[in-house]
């Protein structure tokens, strides 16, 4: 940790020593380099994760410097814009990127410190690929509980039940939103409706409830992983085809600056 | 159903590719002839066999031929090196060997730690990697030998050592080495009870020496139809495994005892067995029928007893327990070469006091066990433990786990932590409880995954597959207990029981670090290991041909898709260490080594 803090105090420092050695030469275009190799550098993480071998250092050591340089690269970006919005077109997109690269950073730091102990606190743990299985056997076993019910017992309480709510709870993954923000409500007054009903129950019919309400919480905590796995994935999805776009904006960015500044002149 | 263009492959069978033949080194291969038969049955203790005891399909004569081999020697050849999981024994047909106990500096002996892939070649792997699943060479098999090159793996090298011993006089000195007699059997204990070699044994000339090597499915068969045999090997391994468990237990080795101290402890010494050998078919039936384990593990020694000895664990594991209520509660488990009663004996020989065993002590499983009669303890070990620590001062990794030293370390990590989440003990004694009722402490690189740090990216999973043509060998699924996951991964254990029944050896003991393996080529994809692993880490697949465009191999007798065992394999061919330790990013995920409780409490309370 101490190492890592070094090299970030060096970065954040690194824009400064160079501006002072080159006495205000062209501070800007030796920050958007070093902006530029620390994305690169950045960028090359998701490269290291495809690549098992050569053994390169642990995954995790790579994430510490990503987040460190991540950081760094924000102190530069800042230090290169001057902190103010350029005017042109490409510079104002690329400009909005590298903003929405570092806010996506930033929520990805969060998701991955909170989410996993969220889900090791609520449900079974189960493979995020594995849960339609799950869901289908769930509901198939609600249907056979329905079943039950209608052959057993006179009363079509359960039946009603699962028509009015359970058909569209079990048929996929709900409450997505909420589960998000961790609240319960839904299924809480889902089960609680069918608590309800217990009083119109007769004896056959109260053990199939009760089935079902384990079955209901069951479908609930999936669908909590669900949304929860689901998000960290999503997340993923959208910050390394980020990262390509950011690159090649940056490119582009690099190739204007030369052809029609340096070019010009 | 068979698809069209399946090609077609014999069923693989036990002996399909002889013991003889089975050499990385072409030239060694010889199937044997009916002469070395001959001889062979000319010889102790095959001559005294008889054959019509043996049941028809496991013939004497096709043990012999198949699970035996003979190798020759030259004088100072190392047979077996100290420190190596062998998996077969030695019978001296021709000549003597001798077996050197200390003295040989491993480098000397050859030791390689590294049997690797080249780093080009596993780089390269990921940009070869088959797209269908399980695919393999079919080339590579014995029942394609004749039509490609055939490398088995996993065979014994022998390294020449003459020049070795020339360059450590002392270790060929007559005072440190014992003469192995012709028609001696050797190895035995390593073969069998899955364990280290504990010496070096070496060809002793003059000439050529010869051997005749068993492998121990070959040397089980025979003990179990010959009774002379069984003894013999009964009688050896009593002794050698005496001897052995002294020279594993860290507390003797750090002790200094003179001749006639050891010559006292050696002919005092009981020898104890709890438990079955083959404890995971009782295990899982126990599991199955859902009954508490801990009250049908048999008690080696109990709480409040008169401490009668000292315990020294030569094999297998043993859980402690204290009383509590009206159950008991597991705090700690013992491993090879761990002891029980020490402090207790300690404490009575230095006052005046009679404290009794303070835990009680189960086999978990099968455990072998060395007692040292109390009296003897008194009159050899603990004079040379206070001429070693003259001020008292104990090492504490000798003394053994003991409740009051867990709840020491306990309150110094509470009171070194900051906030309510942390201020929990996760290697208390629930997580023990778990860790010995599910047997987990066999594992010496368990994988542990923990669940508040992993974000279920499965970048392990994909880094495991890519080190294997793309087959991930573990699930990342498995029991929970808190927020730890041992996940279904091979534990590569102390007491791999995978490897009883193994009919060809294909499961085996790698010689460098003694990772638990399978030699693809040589499994016949029986399913004997898959079933006796007790946690399901094993898995059988259905293979495919790289030559015949990824399809699926099938036997052309039986239409049945051919078979092969699949595991963990530590990514011992590969340089780094595990993948999947090194893959993930969140540092969530370790491979721990049950035994060292230091290790595991300091990564389970970070």
């Amino acid at each position: 940790m101490s190492i890592a803090a070094l090299v970030l105090v060096l970065l954040m420092l690194t824009p400064y020593v160079i501006g002072y050695r080159i006495a205000f030469s062209d501070v800007v275009v030796t920050s958007g380099w070093l902006l530029f190799a620390v994305v690169v550098f950045l960028s090359s993480y998701n490269l290291r994760k495809k690549l098992t071998y050569p053994p390169l250092l642990k995954s995790s050591t790579w994430l510490q410097m990503h987040i460190y340089l991540g950081i760094a690269a924000m102190v530069i970006f800042l230090f290169h814009t001057s902190g103010k919005v350029p005017t042109g077109h490409l510079d104002i997109a690329l400009y909005a990127l590298f903003t929405l690269m570092v806010a996506s950073g930033l929520f990805g730091f969060y998701l991955t410190r909170t989410i996993p102990t969220t889900l090791s606190s609520r449900g079974n743990e189960v493979i995020f690929e594995r849960i339609p299985l799950f869901r289908r056997q769930i509901k198939d076993r609600v249907e056979q509980i329905i079943l039950q019910s209608i052959e057993q017992s006179a009363s079509s309480i359960l039946a009603e039940f699962y028509e009015s709510y359970l058909m569209y709870f079990l048929s996929g993954p709900r409450n997505v939103l909420l589960h998000l923000v961790r609240s319960e409500r839904t299924s809480y007054r889902l089960r609680h409706e069918l608590r309800e009903s217990d009083r119109y129950l007769d004896e056959q019919d109260k053990v199939l409830a009760a089935e079902l309400d384990d079955l209901i919480k069951l479908k609930d905590d999936l669908d909590f992983h669900y949304a929860r796995q689901g998000l960290l994935k999503l997340w993923l999805f959208f910050h390394i085809p980020m990262t390509l776009v950011l690159l090649i904006f940056l490119v582009a960015h690099i190739v204007l600056i030369y052809a029609f500044t340096y070019g010009g002149s | 159903m068979v698809e069209v263009n399946t090609p077609v492959r014999d069923k693989p069978k036990r002996w399909d590719l002889p013991f003889s033949m089975d050499f990385t080194n072409e030239a060694e291969r010889r199937e044997m002839s009916f002469s070395d038969l001959n001889d062979l049955f000319a010889k102790k203790p095959f001559s005294e066999m008889d054959a019509s005891r043996f049941p028809d399909s496991l013939p004497l004569a096709s043990i012999v031929a198949n699970d035996t081999r003979i190798r020759l020697y030259r004088e100072g050849d190392a047979i077996v090196r100290q420190g190596d999981y062998g998996n077969s024994a030695f019978l001296i047909l021709d000549g003597d060997c001798r077996a050197i106990i200390e003295g040989l500096d491993p480098a000397q002996l050859g030791r390689q730690a590294d049997h690797s892939k080249s780093l080009l070649k596993s780089v390269k792997g990921l940009f070869t990697n088959a797209l269908a699943p399980e695919v393999r060479d079919s080339r590579l098999y014995p029942q394609h030998r004749d039509k490609a090159v055939f490398d088995p793996s996993g065979t014994v090298f022998v390294q020449d050592v003459p020049n070795i011993l020339e360059l450590s006089p002392e270790s060929y000195s007559e005072a440190r080495h014992n003469i192995i007699p012709e028609g001696s059997l050797f190895g035995e204990l390593a073969a069998l009870g899955r364990v280290q070699r504990s010496v070096t044994v070496v060809a002793a000339g003059p000439g050529t020496t010869r051997l005749l090597e068993i492998r121990w499915q070959g040397l089980r068969d025979l003990m179990k139809y010959d009774n002379g045999l069984r003894d013999h090997v009964n009688e050896l391994f009593r002794q050698n495994g005496l001897k052995g468990a002294f020279q594993m237990s860290p507390l003797i080795q750090a002790i200094d005892l003179d001749e006639e101290q050891w010559d006292q402890l050696l002919a005092e010494a009981e020898f104890e067995t709890f438990g079955s050998y083959d404890w995971h078919g009782t295990y899982q039936q126990l599991r199955k029928r859902d009954e508490d384990l801990l009250t049908q593990e048999p008690v080696v020694q109990e709480e409040g007893q008169y401490p009668n000895g000292l315990l020294i664990i030569r094999a297998g594991f043993a859980r402690m327990s204290r009383r509590h209520g009206a159950g008991e509660y597991t705090f700690g488990y013992l491993g090879i070469g761990d002891v029980h009663g020490l402090q207790e004996l300690m404490h009575n020989v230095s006052t005046d006091d009679n404290s009794p065993i303070q835990t009680t002590l189960r086999a978990a499983g099968y455990t072998d066990i060395v007692r040292v009669p109390t009296r003897t303890f008194e009159q050899v070990i603990y004079p040379a433990m206070m001429k070693t620590w003259p001020d008292g001062n104990f090492p504490e990794k000798f003394l053994g786990e003991t409740m009051e030293r867990r709840k020491t370390a306990m309150s110094t990590r509470r009171a070194s932590w900051r906030g309510d989440r942390r201020k929990r003990e996760f290697s208390g004694a629930p997580m023990m409880e778990f860790l010995a009722e599910n047997r987990y402490i066999n594992g010496t690189a368990t994988m542990l995954i923990d669940l508040d740090r992993c974000t279920r990216c499965d970048d392990c999973v994909r880094a495991c597959a890519s080190g294997h043509n793309n087959n991930p060998r573990f699930i990342r699924h498995g029991k929970i207990h808190d927020h730890h996951m041992i996940a279904n991964a091979c534990m590569h254990c102390a007491d791999p029981v995978c490897m009883i029944g193994c009919p060809t050896g294909a499961i085996h003991r790698s010689e460098g670090g003694g990772e638990v393996v399978i030699n693809d080529v040589t499994c016949i994809g029986c399913g004997t290991c898959a079933n006796s692993c007790p946690y399901e880490n094993i898995r059988l697949v259905n293979v495919r041909d790289q030559s015949q465009d990824d399809a699926l191999m099938v036997d052309p007798v039986k239409g049945k898709a051919i078979v092969k065992a699949t595991k963990c394999d530590l990514c011992v061919d590969h340089h780094g260490g595990p993948a999947c330790v090194r893959a993930c990013p969140h540092d969530a995920l370790t491979r721990a080594d049950m035994d060292d409780l230091l290790d595991l409490s300091e990564w389970l309370n970070r």
